[in-house]
């Protein structure tokens, strides 16, 4: 498929030992603060870390995963925790939930009616919010990776 | 009294929502060419299934 073609990282990695002086601005060498930016717009946005390296088949799926644990977690009314957290658990779930990034607001946006775990319903959104965090933390890590040319 | 929730899931639809979506997204991430993706997402789900559905039957005695 023609899309396979785009799912490569942007930078490949110069062959050790390579001179990279040479390679002028056009090709840039894959940088520890480039791949620490991919990482960090990954975890703002989903997907916006393998966007900025041409991944776009990556890029839509991440987004729209996440997205719709998010939205699914929230309209389900899971609970989403917050830095106020009165345990180790409650800190746990909030460092999940965030690791949605920009999402995590937009589900505090979304859940108006606030959390509802005294039904099955409300337990299960719980988890599709966390999960949905953790999910995204994997494919920033995914997207950091990559970036630093490594085999994704 | 609290509103209920805009969307309501069974506990199966919950589960298989959440394996496909979960598949779906380790095989775009974890593997590059489309076919492999496929062998993967399908694999995946299954392994979920099959996991989800035996920790239910383990669980099952002791909710008598």
């Amino acid at each position: 498929m023609s899309q396979e073609n785009n799912e490569t990282p942007l930078l490949d990695p110069p062959a050790p030992g390579a001179d990279t002086s040479l390679l002028g601005d056009s090709h840039p060498v894959p940088s520890e603060t480039r791949a620490w930016s991919v990482a960090i717009a990954g975890w703002l946005i989903p997907g916006l870390g393998h966007a900025l390296q041409r991944m776009w088949g990556r890029a839509a799926v991440v987004f729209l995963t996440v997205g719709l644990l998010v939205v699914l977690g929230a309209a389900m009314r899971g609970n989403l925790f917050t830095s106020h957290g009165s345990d180790a658990f409650d800190t746990l779930g909030y460092v999940a939930d965030l690791g949605a990034g920009s999402f995590y607001f937009l589900a505090r946006a979304v859940e108006r009616t606030g959390a509802d775990v005294s039904h099955a319903g409300g337990d299960y959104g719980t988890r599709f919010l966390a999960t949905a965090g953790v999910l995204n933390l994997l494919a920033a890590l995914h997207a950091y990776e990559a970036a630093r040319g490594r085999k994704a | 009294m609290s509103s209920p929730a805009p969307v309501a899931l069974t506990h199966l639809q919950a589960f298989l929502l959440f394996a496909a979506v979960i598949s779906i997204a380790f095989g775009f991430l974890g593997r590059r060419q489309p076919r492999d993706r496929i062998k993967y997402i399908l694999w995946s789900f299954f392994v979920f299934l099959l996991v989800g559905i035996g920790i239910a039957w383990a669980m099952y005695p002791f909710s008598h």
